[in-house]
């Protein structure tokens, strides 16, 4: 199984004996009420959400449109890293992450922007401000950089999250793989929205992908702002939703509250969103 | 159906959705990162909702601890309605407490 992922293949819960995993889950054995036994095994995922994982991590490893996939990868161990970093830390702990100064505690080469970038998106993200934008972007790193980065470091975060709250060891880093860097900016990207242009769904062009799945019709993506919010990046954009529709719910099947799409109501999914949101500071 | 959204925030008033606590816990300790809480709060939903839900809450939990990260290093506001819907709300919450320390 693709970076340790148990999916739905016919069988129930897998027993994996002799392995260590943080799990304990119910196994209902025996036909009796109250026959189950607790034994260290790994849940069933849903196959569209263990693809989906898998295929956001493989892309990781491959060429994006301004980084490489080896800088990727490196973006990447580095979200992993600044959970570990003792200048995050300290800033975390302080009125203001402003007031202190330092050099983080790095694993990989990248520049200097993208390593603070990184580390403030992975331990403090609820403080962020447009000023501390503006540095990261006078200091080197470009908005198109940023936005890459950015997707990147999401994905990492909610997929160890995932792992984490599911009992599942993390994935090992994917693998590098060869390739070309577009290098393409959309053309109809305008300011003024968040701190850095994005691509509104009416100014996209035919040379775009299909990032808010106008195609076959109607359009899926029509959410609020925050489906902007990598825009400046299409691809990026695309491997952060393609990812985070199946962990939460496409848009169609937010807005169909007649019906239950997961093994969680409606109700339940919205009151753990807006838990993670109070967890983390997120206004939004 | 009413719920109580002060639950939300402080995690421990019942929010009125249906095994709350048991949600919460698990969402707590995967975000706070408290692994020794983890296995308990794992434990205690799928005793009451069975394994695929503690799957699609974890799957919910970490989908959001990543696109929390994406609203707040973008600066990406809430839709006009949204937020003049919601100042009532918000205040009553603190959830604009969250702007003050922003750099």
């Amino acid at each position: 199984m693709p970076n340790g992922f148990c999916t739905k293949n016919g069988s129930l819960l897998r027993a994996i004996p002799n392995q260590t995993v943080e799990s304990g889950l119910l196994l209902k054995r025996g036909p009796g009420p109250n026959d189950h036994l607790w034994l260290p095994m790994q849940a069933e995922i849903r196959a569209d959400l263990s693809g989906n994982l898998s295929t956001a991590w493989r892309h990781l490893g491959e060429a994006g449109t301004w980084w490489t996939g080896a800088e990727r990868v490196a973006i990447a161990a580095e979200t992993r890293q600044a959970a570990h970093c003792r200048l995050c830390a300290a800033r975390k702990q302080a009125v203001s992450a402003s007031m202190i100064t330092g050099d983080h505690d790095r694993a990989v080469d990248l520049p200097a922007p993208a390593i603070e970038a990184i580390h403030r998106i992975r331990t403090d993200s609820g403080r962020l401000g447009e000023s501390w934008y503006r540095s990261v972007i006078a200091d080197g790193l470009t908005e198109e950089r940023y936005i890459e980065l950015l997707s990147v470091v999401a994905i990492v975060v909610a997929t160890d999250t995932f792992h984490l709250a599911a009992g599942l060891p993390l994935p090992v880093l994917p693998v590098v793989r060869p390739g070309r860097l577009s290098r393409r900016r959309p053309a109809g990207a305008k300011p003024g929205l968040a701190w850095m242009p994005t691509l509104a769904p009416d100014d996209r062009t035919a040379d775009e992908p299909d990032l808010y799945r106008d195609h076959p019709g109607p359009r899926e993506r029509i959410g609020g702002n925050v489906q902007l919010a990598l825009s400046l990046v299409p691809n990026s954009m695309i491997h952060w939703w393609d990812m985070f529709e199946t962990m939460y719910l496409p848009g169609p099947a937010m807005r169909d509250f007649g019906r239950d799409y997961r093994a969680i109501s409606h109700a339940q999914i919205e009151m753990l969103a807006a838990r993670v949101a109070a967890l983390n500071q997120c206004l939004y | 159906m009413d719920y109580v959204f002060e639950g939300l925030m402080d995690g421990t008033t019942d929010t009125g959705v249906p095994v709350a606590a048991e949600l919460i816990a698990l969402a707590d300790a995967a975000i706070t990162g408290k692994t020794d809480q983890l296995e308990r709060a794992r434990t205690a939903v799928v005793k009451r909702l069975g394994s695929d839900a503690m799957i699609d809450a974890a799957a919910v939990i970490a989908g959001f601890d990543g696109i929390t990260r994406i609203a707040d290093a973008t600066g990406i506001p809430l839709e006009p309605p949204r937020a003049a819907d919601t100042v009532d709300l918000r205040a009553r919450l603190a959830i604009d407490r969250f702007t003050l320390a922003k750099w």
